[in-house]
């Protein structure tokens, strides 16, 4: 009974001749003769099964159709002819075209509130997932526009242990691994190395610290920084001379045209002439390296020759590799080439300094560098990013065009019963489902093409503030670039098609039958127009979860107590400050009474090691101070004493160290302990324990740290404590004594406080960044939500209006029409919070010093969820619930 | 007189429509053939001959009735213009003519 095949009640238990032979049929027949052909086969059909059963009839139904494969089936009537009787399917009529337009335009205008939700909604969307396709196109553009791209690269090294275990990786090199990795691999054919340095550069009477940079004259050879004067080759050849860049050109000579000019920079104590060799384009926005300011970079014949230089690491060398070299045999032979050459300073670092790890050198492409958490884009190379940056932006994005895309498919649906009488007509006069699938797409096509051109004002608007908060310059006419115009495009037709095919498809499936004849109900139950409800507000809800949390951890960071006093505080930078200066510097400050005190300290972080308990090897930070730095910041001493003016061997022989670092030496008894800077042969005794306080960001836990006062140790900064409300004369004062006491000096100060706050930028931009999601996703799920109250709540009218003449009260029909939106936002919770709660529990794990989840953030954000979907909800439902009921009974 | 060529086969389409009168379409040529000359042929080419001969004019078609037993198809029914008939009656007189001209001993005779 296999060939029994059924396909109506009329037709149960008739053979059927093969599906695929009538298929072949249909397909190849030419139209018009279709109907006489395969009646005939048929009718044939019916004779043999009655004859020699339904099997054999099978094999010569298709032996029959296959001998109908000749020329005069297979040709076709001209169209014209054919037309008239068989009117064409084609999806592409005009007069149909015109139609679907027609009514597409009406039925904008006649629903103004859904057109502008979806528009909105999607607009919004759309906006978002531009802006962030620009800011990605930005990031991964980093760097590419050398000529010579794929061929540069950036020496690195690992430090690896005796077991082979990578210890850490060193993104920076010394002075050796260029010149003499290009003299010992061929494939390297050129190097150049990078470093950053600060100048003192003299505008007329005015001095300014600049940022200079040191690099080979192969520079412009291998970057490709075009100049608007001077000679590439040679502008970096020659020393005392300088590259810079036509900003710093018309700052300084108010023209871009300043070849042969002269600059004054500080060099030791006076002022040198420097003579411009170049002037630069601006560098590119996407460029990791950013220079106004470029010097031919000098090395020492005697540094050369000093074979330990290969452990002093402080800049970056890139190279050019030849076009066909093989990376792994180039690092091979750079290895080679340190191996032989370093030899004898591998050995004698090693006992010095009980080194036993090995240092390995790589390549990194120059390309990588920007979005490399391991090898980072820093000392003297700019705008290194974090890539989960770009990652969590792009998820926002996602979230927001998602959302958008669902209120688009709910209000399609749902008002679709509105229309469900012109599809009841479309098919009854012939429309076929094909052509209302592509009536809809189309639509949303229209739609999308709106809310496409309201996105791009939007981005024209919001990019001054993206721009703020991402630390980028971007601007709109980045897109017009091919890529991301196709990108663009791509992301037009997949929003549309994502907000249109479900629609097309559920619209275009109603039976005209029913439609027509009496009251359509639409889909009983609408599971996915209550999923898409939940997935709403689940995304919404973790998105108010994920800004909570980052609001308060911020706050958490900014305001904790740091374990020392930063208020009034101003810092000032003089770099070589010395012990003499810092008496001199202090006498003229406190001759105004508005200054408190005066401390100085070491310029930057320093670190070092030493030994303790004998032979234990300790790391910490280092800090040159003096007796008044720990009662200017209030930090107590725990055990012990302070430095003192009463003890001048405190200098020499005593240290301060922190709670941490009695910790880590398992010290029971501090005092007195010695800590041994075996290389240098000293031996300090530790007088006193500090309080452990914050002296770096929050988010690294504190470290050990020790306190000296060694006399051939250089303070770089001064701490100086103001009397409260006293900023502008204190300044005042503070400006002058500087000039006077130091003339070649650049100033500028620094409050303590905001230096501190300036730590938690990243944090305060991730704060921002979710507190615009968290809001935008609302919005949009709501507007979605309004959209969908007005539609029940017309449906209802007749419901509402009985209820009413019954004696219901406007609270109650309030109650009966938001409770079932809110039960949705109810169950969004269900899954959001299990997610937010796991991701931001992982956030914070970043941070040593953190808040805990608490219950209160999610109670907070189901109140806010639930409060904004209630008012968006009843303000509809209580206009439903005030109408008269004898105006909606009568409405039909 | 111009004359248009039929094919041996064509004729004999031609000629079962002729013989089935009112009721000539595919199936129904297909089996008096059968029955009529004890040919076996596909439906395709009755087919393909109604087609050559309703473009060479000889026949004209049109739609008929639909049947049960056809998948509520309707049948084309052909029947036979003046210029089919003309053809016919020329072959015959032609081959009329021929028989009348043999002599009466010039072809072996058959035992029938």
């Amino acid at each position: 009974m296999r060939t029994l095949r059924t396909s109506g009640p009329t037709e149960a238990f008739q053979p059927q001749p093969p599906r695929w032979a009538d298929r072949l049929l249909e397909w190849f027949c030419a139209p018009h003769l279709l109907e006489e052909v395969q009646g005939d086969l048929y009718e044939r059909y019916r004779r043999d099964v009655h004859r020699m059963g339904a099997k054999k009839a099978n094999q010569r139904y298709s032996a029959n159709v296959l001998r109908f494969i000749r020329p005069f089936a297979l040709k076709r009537k001209p169209t014209a002819q054919r037309s008239e009787q068989y009117p064409s399917l084609s999806l592409f009529s005009t007069d149909m075209i015109q139609n679907y337009l027609k009514i597409a335009f009406r039925n904008l205008a006649r629903n103004k509130a859904y057109s502008a939700i979806n528009i909105i909604g999607l607009s919004i969307g759309l906006a978002a997932a531009m802006l962030i396709m620009l800011y990605t196109k930005d990031e991964v553009s980093y760097d590419r526009f050398h000529a010579h791209n794929p061929f540069i690269y950036r020496i690195t090294s690992k430090s690896v242990t005796p077991a082979g275990i990578v210890e850490n990786q060193q993104p920076y090199t010394g002075i050796f691994p260029g010149p003499k990795f290009q003299a010992g691999v061929p494939e390297i054919i050129s190097f150049v190395r990078y470093q950053e340095n600060r100048k003192d550069l003299k505008q007329g009477n005015e001095v300014k610290s600049q940022t200079a940079y040191f690099a080979d004259s192969s520079f412009f050879s291998i970057f490709s920084f075009p100049l608007l004067s001077g000679d590439p080759k040679s502008a970096l050849k020659s020393p005392k001379s300088v590259v810079i860049s036509e900003e710093l050109a018309d700052k300084n000579f108010g023209t871009t045209n300043a070849l042969g000019k002269i600059l004054f920079f500080k060099e030791g104590d006076k002022f040198e002439p420097y003579t411009v060799t170049g002037v630069a384009k601006k560098c590119p926005q996407n460029s990791s390296i950013k220079f106004d300011v470029l010097m031919p970079i000098e090395v020492k014949a005697e540094d050369m020759a000093d074979n330990e230089n290969w452990f002093s690491v402080f800049m970056n060398t890139f190279v050019i590799l030849s076009p066909n070299a093989n990376l792994k045999a180039v690092e091979a032979k750079m290895n080679q080439v340190y191996v032989a050459d370093a030899q004898e300073s591998i050995k004698s670092v090693a006992k010095k300094f009980g080194i036993t790890n090995k240092t390995v050198y790589s390549l990194q492409p120059f390309t990588d560098m920007h979005l490399s958490k391991e090898l980072p884009a820093s000392n003297g190379l700019v705008d290194e990013s974090n890539p989960t940056f770009s990652y969590i932006l792009s998820g926002i994005a996602l979230f927001i065009l998602l959302i958008a895309c669902i209120n688009f498919v709910n209000l399609t649906v749902a008002r679709s019963l509105k229309r469900a009488k012109e599809i009841g007509v479309r098919k009854a006069v012939g429309g076929a489902r094909a052509q209302l699938i592509m009536q809809f797409l189309g639509e949303s096509f229209l739609l999308c093409f709106a809310a496409f051109l309201f996105a791009i004002v939007l981005i024209e608007l919001a990019l001054p503030t993206f721009n703020q908060l991402a630390n980028k310059a971007l601007s709109l006419s980045y897109l017009f670039d091919a890529k991301l115009v196709a990108g663009y495009i791509i992301l037009f037709i997949v929003t549309s098609l994502l907000s249109g095919f479900y629609p097309a498809l559920v619209l275009s499936g109603y039976n005209p039958v029913q439609t027509l004849y009496s009251r359509f109900n639409l889909s009983g139950k609408n599971y996915l127009q209550k999923s898409l409800v939940v997935l709403q507000f689940t995304l919404a809800s973790f998105l108010i979860i994920a800004s909570l949390t980052i609001y308060s951890q911020f706050n958490y960071l900014t305001s904790k107590d740091l374990g020392y006093d930063d208020k009034n505080l101003v810092v000032i930078d003089k770099s070589n400050l010395k012990r003499s200066e810092v008496k001199l510097l202090k006498e003229e400050l406190l001759k105004d009474q508005n200054i408190l005190d005066v401390a100085p300290k070491n310029g930057g972080f320093w670190g070092t090691v030493a030994k303790i308990n004998g032979e234990t090897q300790l790391s910490f930070a280092y800090e040159t101070v003096n007796e008044t730095y720990l009662p200017l910041f209030k930090i107590p001493v725990l055990k012990g004493r302070n430095f003192s003016t009463a003890f001048p061997s405190d200098s020499s022989q005593s240290v301060l160290v922190n709670e941490t670092f009695v910790k880590k030496a398992g010290w029971k008894n501090p005092l007195g302990q010695v800590v041994d800077f075996w290389f240098k042969n000293e031996k300090y005794h530790v007088i006193g324990v500090v309080k452990d306080h914050h002296f770096a960001s929050l988010s690294q836990e504190i470290k050990p740290q020790l306190f000296t006062m060694k006399a051939a140790n250089e303070y770089g900064k001064a701490f100086i404590k103001i009397k409260p409300n006293t900023e502008t004369a204190s300044l005042q004062h503070i400006e002058k004594v500087f000039k006077k006491l130091f003339p070649l000096n650049p100033y500028s100060y620094k409050f303590m406080d905001q230096e501190n706050l300036k730590r938690y930028e990243s944090e305060a931009k991730w704060k921002q960044m979710m507190l615009f999601g968290a809001i935008l996703t609302i919005f949009i799920s709501c507007i979605g939500l309004f959209g969908l109250a007005t539609l029940s709540a017309e449906r209802r009218t007749k419901e509402i209006g009985i209820r009413k003449v019954l004696g219901a009260s406007v609270p109650s029909i309030v109650q009966l029409l938001s409770t079932d939106f809110l039960k949705l936002v109810s169950i969004s919770f269900i899954f959001a919070f299990p997610a937010a709660w796991y991701a931001m529990d992982e956030w914070l794990k970043n941070y040593p010093y953190r808040v805990n989840m608490s219950v209160w953030v999610f109670l907070v954000t189901a109140f806010i969820a639930i409060s904004i979907a209630f008012l968006t909800v009843s303000w509809q439902s209580l206009r439903a619930a005030m109408i008269n009921p004898v105006a909606s009974l009568r409405s039909e | 007189m111009k004359r248009t060529y039929l094919g041996e086969f064509e004729e004999i389409v031609l000629l079962t429509v002729a013989v089935l009168n009112d009721a000539a379409y595919g199936v129904a040529i297909t089996d008096e053939l059968d029955r009529q000359t004890g040919r076996s042929v596909s439906i395709s080419a009755v087919h393909a001959a109604l087609h050559r001969l309703e473009e060479k004019g000889m026949l004209k078609s049109h739609m008929g009735d639909a049947t049960a037993e056809r998948g509520g198809r309707r049948k084309r029914l052909f029947t036979v213009t003046a210029l089919g008939s003309r053809a016919l009656h020329d072959i015959r007189a032609m081959r009329d003519q021929l028989w009348n001209s043999i002599s009466p001993n010039a072809l072996p005779a058959i035992s029938l």
